[in-house]
């Protein structure tokens, strides 16, 4: 149990729960690296398996890599951040090699991503049915009618009472919890195949989100989405994914099915999460009062 | 005072206010600096710049260095006497439109709405003409002008500073609307306003340059930076430089102004701040 | 198809066709309905302006010292005479009444006459027109156009040569007195390189190539001054913009880099910009005088200016009349423009 095993074993964990489960590997990084422009590195080689339809999470305190991890996949870094090693493969098509304007093609039709504080995401000053709107005619080649029918049914399928009402509305004037479903409606109207959710629901009162991860595991089911989400909140790992990689410090030191990591974690960092989830969390309360 | 000095020590500021101390002391002191007499004619007509005439000679012959040392005071003083009338009309009342009721809130800024409307050069040079062509008159016709920038910009800053707490703290305390305005807002609006001066000055500038270029509110032999240009207008294919050295004397001028201005806004921390807050209201919060 | 209707096992809002259709009216109807509050409102704040500003310049023709009467009379006229003559002209009224007898015959298009050549203001004023708005609206599309792709160019290549070597030229130019930028240009396209004329003007009628030739250089000097502050603007509005989460958003949905610019960015950093240009309007239009000056274009400014000097009080109310009510207009469509541009702003004061 003392054991704490090195990344490489940890991948070598992960990538077994793909292996037992039989599905072929849908985004492949290997080793990759990430640094900022005056030379610090501030992701050291990480390694990930996500088998396509599955549910991976990504787990550890802000600032660990995790963000631009999935940033570097997108090929969305920041200015001044840049990869400086290692590969990114979906489908077995390296992405770091490909020129920006590919990579651009590719998101929104192959992966795509929702954020924490969903307003910021959205262009103020365009209402979100136009934005939706927007999306479909440019990546899917609708015609400006049929791009509003669609995006209003879109809009509707997401869970969005009224979708028509929502359709003409700025995004000033909507909650979070319609805000993140509209995100998410604009995120999947292209049909990829991976949806990177990081921190998406970390801002949302807690019914709200409980909402928005049924929205996300219904689209897994129904649509054979894969999923990678990253949150600092065990309690949302726990419940959506299949594996977990736990990132500290820009390295992933432990990975492995959800349930054994949870279970068992074998890694102290880990450990330290889960007692202080346990400690802080609303688990301890319960189980408190159910033993008075 | 502190936003000044502040300023100088920059690499902008420094250049900017060599520049100005330069163009003030010519302002001053042109006219005793002059080698020739600008008024006096000869038969050298349209020399190239020399030893001699280092600016050359127009086409009566003048000495254009001596007509540009000359006419510096009238182009440079002029400008400050509009600067002066603007800040007198605009600042008081855009002070005092926050404090002194709706009505007069109300009036003030209508009149100045009206006077925005007036286009610049045209309405300049209206008055300049029609209350006899002289300079002042021009000069108070800019002044008028320039007043609604300095009573918005009062206006924005007083607006920001009245709600501001220590304001708020300062009344509960019993403090007078005056005394209020004295230590606290003024001293907060002094900034702003020496930038607002400063581009005001350049902007100003730019017209006197301009109504004396086209001979208004200047009777035509005194030399000006402006006149001396549109003198020289007709000769444009024999001496294709002559507008150079005077245009050079008016963008150094206003180049300074606006880079002095600049240099104050970029080291005054309040402005930057009041930029901050204006800016905050339109963004939608940032993770 | 198949992949839609996911939430309606559980049983949510009915079938979304109907609401669909009307998707394709609302938002349009809206934005009708916007831009009418927005216009009503900017008109509704021009009536103050322009009662004031026309206070302001028939004031001036009451200040001024000329005395119309003896002005054309002559020294030999008899008191008698010139008497007589103040009726004419009716300036034995009081001043208030006078002002409001003249805005409520302007109102009517009669503006009175001159006093010296007796034309109609209003027939001379729109002789010349047609020539001061084609170049303050050339200026305006110039301005416009070189003041966006530079100020987009500098935005997107934040730090970069180019950005740099906006700034600068921008910084210089706006030290420009117009009157030199028109030399300026005059000496290298008239006389260095004669490409252009150097000035007067010709009638689109005598050959829309030839009227263009001509109004080309008086709009670019025109056009600097306006082009450099809508590029800075532009510049600095876009570059904030640029770094917002919206954009990141736009580039996850995988939106080309252009339409990213274009759409998203421009949209949201324009305000400044538009803003400014707003504020250059009056320039555009009083600037002229120095263009038709320099290149002698029978223009407005250039009647104002003659009559100005003459002391032809009519003709110089009537024409800074009208070009107040150019100065409105254009302002009121820019305040239009802006609350089309960033619905959000109706939020601020």
């Amino acid at each position: 149990m003392s054991v704490s095993p090195d990344s490489a074993t940890a991948v070598r964990a992960a990538a077994d729960a793909a292996g037992e489960s039989g599905r072929e590997t849908l985004l492949s990084v290997r080793g990759l690296r990430v640094s900022v422009a005056d030379g610090s590195e501030v992701v050291h080689g990480v390694d990930l398996d996500i088998p396509r339809g599955s549910a991976v999470g990504l787990v550890g305190e802000s600032g660990s890599g995790k963000t631009l991890t999935c940033r570097a996949v997108l090929g969305l870094l920041p200015v001044g951040v840049e990869v400086t090693g290692g590969e990114i493969s979906l489908r077995g098509t390296e992405l770091t090699a490909l020129p920006a304007a590919k990579r651009a093609r590719l998101r929104g039709t192959d992966l795509a991503a929702v954020f924490q504080d969903p307003a910021s995401y959205l262009n103020p000053s365009i209402t979100v049915g136009a934005q939706l709107a927007e999306v479909l005619r440019v990546k899917i080649g609708l015609a400006r009618r049929a791009a509003r029918y669609r995006a209003v049914e879109l809009l509707h399928a997401m869970g969005l009472r009224r979708p028509t009402h929502v359709y003409s509305q700025y995004p000033f004037e909507l909650s979070g919890g319609m805000l993140q479903r509209v995100l998410i409606a604009m995120s999947i109207t292209a049909e990829p195949e991976l949806l990177i959710a990081d921190e998406a629901t970390t801002a949302l009162d807690v019914t709200v989100q409980a909402e928005v991860l049924e929205l996300l595991t219904e689209l897994r089911r129904d649509r054979g989405l894969t999923l990678m989400i990253v949150s600092h909140d065990l309690a949302v790992i726990s419940q959506m994914c299949d594996t977990v990689h736990v990132f500290r410090d820009g390295s992933i030191v432990e990975a492995g099915p959800t349930r054994r990591v949870l279970r068992v974690p074998r890694h102290p960092y880990t450990r330290e999460l889960i007692e202080n989830h346990e400690r802080f969390g609303i688990d301890r309360v319960r189980k408190q009062r159910s033993q008075q | 005072m502190k936003t000044i000095t502040g300023a100088l020590r920059t690499r902008a500021g420094v250049i900017a206010a060599t520049v100005l101390a330069v163009v003030l002391l010519l302002a001053v002191i042109g006219p005793l600096l002059a080698p020739y007499d600008p008024l006096k004619n000869s038969t050298e007509i349209l020399q190239p710049p020399s030893a001699a005439h280092w600016f050359g000679t127009d086409y009566l012959g003048r000495d254009v260095l001596s007509r540009v040392l000359a006419g510096a005071p009238r182009s440079v003083f002029t400008a400050f006497e509009a600067v002066g009338i603007g800040l007198v009309i605009g600042v008081a009342p855009g002070i005092t439109s926050v404090y002194l009721g709706r009505v007069y809130e109300w009036i003030t800024l209508r009149v100045m709405d009206g006077l925005i409307a007036l286009p610049f050069l045209i309405f300049a040079i209206a008055v300049a003409a029609l209350l006899g062509n002289a300079v002042h008159q021009a000069m108070i016709a800019v002044g008028i002008l320039l007043a609604p920038s300095f009573y918005r910009i009062t206006r924005a800053a007083a607006l920001n500073h009245a709600n501001a707490q220590y304001v708020t703290a300062s009344q509960l305390f019993g403090a007078s609307m005056w005394w209020v305005l004295r230590t606290h807002v003024w001293s907060k609006i002094l900034p702003t306003l020496v930038v607002a001066t400063a581009n005001a000055t350049a902007g100003g500038l730019l017209i006197v340059s301009s109504l004396t270029f086209l001979g208004i509110g200047v009777v035509p032999p005194e030399p000006t930076w402006g006149g001396i240009v549109a003198s020289d207008l007709s000769y444009l294919t024999q001496v294709p430089y002559g507008p150079v050295f005077p245009s050079l004397f008016i963008m150094a001028t206003v180049g300074a102004l606006n880079l002095l201005a600049d240099a104050i806004r970029d080291t005054s921390g309040d402005y930057g701040r009041a930029r901050i807050l204006r800016r905050g209201a339109s963004r939608v919060r940032l993770t | 198809m198949t992949t839609l209707n996911v939430r309606d096992a559980a049983g949510r809002v009915a079938g979304p066709t109907a609401a669909a259709d009307s998707a394709s009216t609302g938002p349009v109807l809206t934005a009708i309905a916007r831009t009418v509050v927005a216009l009503g409102r900017a008109l509704l704040i021009a009536v103050p302006v322009l009662l004031v500003s026309t206070f302001i310049t028939f004031m001036l023709g009451g200040l001024t010292e000329q005395d119309p009467a003896s002005l054309v009379l002559g020294d030999s006229a008899t008191p008698a005479d010139v008497a007589r003559m103040r009726e004419v002209f009716g300036l034995d009224k009081p001043l208030l009444l006078r002002y409001l007898l003249w805005l409520w015959s302007a109102l009517h298009g009669d503006l009175g006459s001159s006093w010296f050549s007796k034309i109609p203001v209003a027939q001379s004023i729109a002789e010349r027109l047609p020539v001061s708005l084609s170049v303050a609206v050339g200026a305006l599309l110039i301005a416009v156009v070189l003041g966006c792709v530079f100020g987009i160019l500098a935005a997107v290549r934040q730090g970069g040569w180019l950005d740099r070597t906006v700034t600068v030229v921008t910084s210089v130019l706006a030290t420009v007195p117009g009157f030199i930028a028109a030399i300026a240009l005059i000496t290298v396209f008239s006389l260095l390189v004669p490409v252009l004329p150097s000035g007067g003007w010709v009638p689109p009628s005598a050959g829309l190539w030839k009227w263009a030739s001509f109004l080309l250089l008086p709009s670019v000097s025109l056009s600097l001054d306006a082009a450099a502050d809508v590029a800075r603007q532009l510049r600095t509005g876009m570059a904030d913009t640029l770094h917002e989460n919206y954009i990141v958003g736009a580039q996850v949905r995988g939106l080309p880099g252009w339409r990213i610019v274009l759409v998203h960015a421009l949209r949201n950093g324009a305000g400044p910009a538009v803003a400014v240009l707003g504020m250059h309007v009056p320039r555009l239009i009083g600037g002229a005088v120095i263009v038709e000056t320099v290149f002698a274009l029978p223009g407005i400014g250039d009647l104002t200016k003659t009559a100005a000097l003459g002391g032809d009080v009519p003709v110089v109310q009537g024409a800074l009349l009208v070009t107040i009510g150019v100065v409105l207009i254009s302002s009121a469509l820019v305040n239009v423009l802006l609350v089309k541009l960033r619905p959000a702003a109706r939020r601020e004061i």
